[in-house]
């Protein structure tokens, strides 16, 4: 994918199928290193299935025999001399605190870092698709952060859910001051 | 033209010759594999430098006709077994992609 950012959309995807009700999107960012965790309380996987879902060949989806989301993103960490790893907990051994946690490292400065991208599109694309479930976004940055959380976001709309037009028109605006706050 | 016809033009060698009697019906070069993901056709020689398992995944969604791994771009032992399990032909030159590209067009008029 040309930017990260559609990659973080793809893997969130599989959180909101794996039925997680919160997804976590995390970026950490230096001058040097960007950090992306996505970490889900959803079904998880077994252990077999964690070992297997890096390899392009396995997907949960039965209209194609390969899934990509999970092998192109190891890719593109691996293409910088970063890293990937995925950890995960099936609901069947881990009742209490099952999920999927996915961690990639790049190297900013690597010339084939894949740039991040427009992730506000992403974050707002994400909500509209799945507005029942909760997203934790924070990206954290040398000289500040920028985050929104939809549990925080409900609390305040009542019943007004969040894929109304003007609240996810808000959330994205709500992100960009954030961005352009820091640029400034 | 098929997989077998591009084998007896100079500079090209089997690495997995898996379904020779593949029709080629068009040439697609790219390296980014979601991009090529979505656009290589079906029937298409595609032409790249990347040789991970993950070329083999994408050359078995877009049902290309063969990979050609342009520069002599060497292919790992088991991204070759995988290779041969999906029936996925994969050829070899030390031509650049454009020229791999040129030399299809002028030997094979694909």
């Amino acid at each position: 994918m040309k930017e990260l950012s559609l990659n973080i959309l793809d893997i969130s995807k599989n959180s909101v199928k794996a039925g997680a009700t919160l997804t976590q999107i995390l970026l950490d960012e230096t001058e040097e290193k960007l950090t992306l965790k996505i970490i889900d309380d959803g079904c998880g996987m077994k252990k077999e299935m964690v070992e297997s879902v890096t390899d392009p060949f396995t997907t949960t989806r039965t209209t194609r025999p390969v899934g990509m989301g999970i092998p192109l993103l190891k890719l593109a960490a691996e293409m910088t001399d970063g890293s990937f790893t995925i950890e995960s907990r099936h609901f069947e051994e881990y009742p209490e605190n099952h999920g999927t946690e996915v961690t990639a490292i790049f190297n900013k400065n690597h010339i084939d870092f894949t740039p991040l991208g427009d992730v506000t599109a992403s974050v707002t694309t994400l909500i509209q698709g799945s507005p029942n479930a909760d997203f934790l976004f924070k990206h954290t940055l040398p000289n500040g952060e920028v985050s929104v959380d939809t549990r925080e976001l409900r609390e305040q709309l009542g019943d007004v859910p969040l894929d109304t037009f003007e609240v996810i028109l808000w959330i994205e605006e709500y992100l960009k001051e954030q961005y352009e706050a820091l640029n400034n | 033209m098929t997989v077998n016809d591009l084998l007896n033009v100079e500079g090209f060698s089997a690495v997995v010759l898996a379904e020779g009697e593949r029709e080629i019906e068009g040439v697609y070069i790219g390296d980014l594999l979601s991009w090529v993901m979505g656009r290589a056709k079906s029937g298409d020689a595609w032409i790249t430098i990347m040789s991970n398992v993950n070329t083999i995944a994408v050359a078995t969604l877009a049902d290309t006709a063969c990979i050609i791994l342009a520069e002599d771009v060497n292919l790992d032992e088991s991204v070759k077994e995988t290779a041969e399990a999906k029936g996925i032909n994969v050829i070899s030159t030390p031509l650049s992609s454009y020229s791999a590209a040129l030399k299809l067009y002028s030997t094979l008029k694909v």
